[in-house]
């Protein structure tokens, strides 16, 4: 079975949602979104927890309450929702190819958005040595455990990463009358943002260690404990400084990677360091027609930034498809100087107002942030865990050099 | 802002303040009568703001599932529609354990009215279809 859509996105979280609600309200027709789940709404489902929606809605949300806000509109848009699906196969030519309970069948879309979000860190990618019992989980798992299915996953748990994640579970498990015995954290500071640290962490005055890693995991058929050790500044655990914490369960709270099988499937090239595909400021991928929102592209910390950047996805591909694109006439890479990890997007036409999302590569006080020489801004505090993101205007874009290939941002300490 | 000091010192108090990604580790030195006599560690003023709000009133939103009969969903999401104080949060999760919902179930509606006196309302963040 074949048949045709204006815009087909993959993927109904955040982004995902986000995107077809402006591709609809951008003039595309017929737009379809494709999840492989019963229910659209992604991870905001299990995540019950508070501190959604505030710089979005300016309203502190829970994660199904801030799901239900766009799910509703995007109904009354009349949006198709294609749940229970699967997407096999996804090609340059923007055919995607989808299995469900009706049978396999091909949509030959004028637009693609990929919005497939994110996925967990497991065991084996951060090559953590020992036995295997039952009693490891990925936070996320743990939290599906926890908050959907009505499961404790265990009553003494240790944490491994200080990451969202992680520390919402350890307070979680806390409520739930387990006993958090500790979080271990590799690098010198915790993972994830300040709320979190304060308001799981420190309220609950669960026992926390910085510099730390599990070297060895203990139990035959259930996990007994674990033996930590502090680490050097490569990262690598110090010999005489291992601890054994006795313990019935381990959660793996060690970072998300985007989930792009789909995009590679498709020929599109992911930057190693974002773990997604490269976007422009329309944030179209390099191939033309396909478009990408969300953790897909690079791992967000807020919730309300994904479902901008879906927004954006979504208006471009609804552009695409009714065939009014401007095409660009001008590429500009930024360039990821002094301590930046990464910049998205990773080019712009700078020929519309844009804003970039920066990731630091290390905490720092007192530095300049510089973009190029249209814009230095002094910012007390920048660490990895809390994403930047600066508005470029046309105003400052327009100052751009005619020719200039790179624009670089760094973000060096102020003397 | 701080009273000066005229009543004796009983205690000081560690809080690190969450307005920015700073996360000064704030000490607020309180006298016998419960009065702030000042404030260290923060960098701005935005600190010592969140550091007497944080001495006044620790409040936090209790988030958490209610067990539900006759649903094909186990739990059902639920929320304190005010912050509660943070020392209450373990009190309330022993309080809300012994509760059961049934079918339907709007977003927003009441659950429990008047939590445990605490002023505050148990509300659902999520529906419970038929």
């Amino acid at each position: 079975m074949e048949s045709q859509v204006d815009v087909a996105v993959i993927g109904a979280g955040p982004a995902g949602v986000a995107a077809a609600i402006k591709a609809k309200e951008g003039g595309a027709e017929n737009v379809t979104i494709i999840e492989r789940d019963t229910q659209p709404g992604g991870l905001l489902h299990q995540c019950i927890h508070d501190g959604f929606g505030l710089t979005y809605f300016k309203e502190n949300m829970t994660g199904p309450e801030y799901a239900r806000r766009f799910i509703e509109k995007a109904m009354d848009l009349k949006i198709n929702f294609q749940l229970g699906t699967m997407v096999l196969d996804l090609t340059a030519g923007l055919n995607v190819t989808i299995s469900n309970k009706f049978g396999i069948q091909t949509l030959h879309a004028r637009a693609v958005v990929l919005a497939m979000g994110c996925r967990e860190r497991t065991r084996h990618q951060i090559m953590l040595s020992g036995t295997r019992p039952a009693g490891i989980f990925t936070a996320g798992t743990a939290q599906r455990y926890v908050n959907v299915e009505g499961y404790i996953p265990g009553k003494r748990i240790v944490i491994l990463g200080s990451g969202d994640v992680g520390m919402i579970m350890a307070r979680r498990l806390t409520l739930e009358g387990a006993k958090v015995e500790a979080v271990v954290e590799i690098l010198p500071y915790i993972g994830g943002l300040i709320r979190n640290g304060v308001q799981c962490i420190h309220d609950f005055n669960i026992p926390i260690f910085l510099g730390h890693t599990i070297t060895e995991i203990w139990g035959l058929k259930r996990v007994q404990g674990v033996t930590i050790a502090k680490v050097d500044s490569d990262g690598k655990p110090v010999l005489g400084t291992e601890k054994t914490i006795e313990c019935d369960t381990l959660l793996i709270s060690a970072g998300l990677i985007p989930e792009n099988e789909l995009s590679l499937k498709a020929g599109i090239e992911i930057n190693p360091i974002t773990g997604g595909p490269s976007v422009n400021e329309m944030m179209e991928t390099a191939i033309p027609g396909i478009f990408a929102g969300g953790n897909v592209v690079h791992v967000n910390d807020l919730v309300d930034n994904v479902t901008l950047e879906g927004e954006i996805a979504g208006a471009s591909a609804a552009n695409a498809a009714l065939a009014n694109v401007i095409s660009a006439n001008r590429k500009i890479n930024l360039k990821a100087g002094k301590n930046i990890r990464y910049v998205v997007p990773q080019t712009i036409s700078a020929q519309k107002e844009t804003t970039l999302s920066i990731r630091v590569g290390e905490p720092a006080e007192k530095v300049m942030l510089r973009i190029g020489g249209i814009l230095s801004k002094p910012l007390r505090v920048v660490k990895p865990s809390e994403m930047l993101r600066i508005k470029l205007s046309l105003d400052q874009l327009q100052g751009l050099q005619e020719g200039i290939k790179d624009l670089e941002v760094s973000c060096a300490k102020r003397r | 802002m701080c009273k000066k000091e005229v009543g004796k010192i009983i205690k000081e108090k560690n809080i690190i303040c969450i307005m920015c990604p700073m996360g000064c580790l704030i000490t607020v030195t309180i006298d016998d009568n419960g009065d702030i006599l000042r404030f260290s560690g923060n960098l701005c003023k935005e600190g010592e703001k969140y550091a007497k709000a944080e001495c006044t009133f620790a409040g936090r939103v209790l988030t958490t599932t209610i067990l539900t009969q006759n649903s094909l969903r186990k739990l059902l999401p639920v929320k304190t529609n005010q912050p509660i104080p943070k020392e209450q949060l373990m009190d309330a999760m022993v309080f809300i354990s012994k509760l059961k919902v049934k079918p339907p179930v709007k977003v927003g509606q009441i659950i429990v009215k008047n939590l445990m006196d605490m002023q505050v309302d148990l509300v659902a963040t999520d529906e419970l279809p038929m």
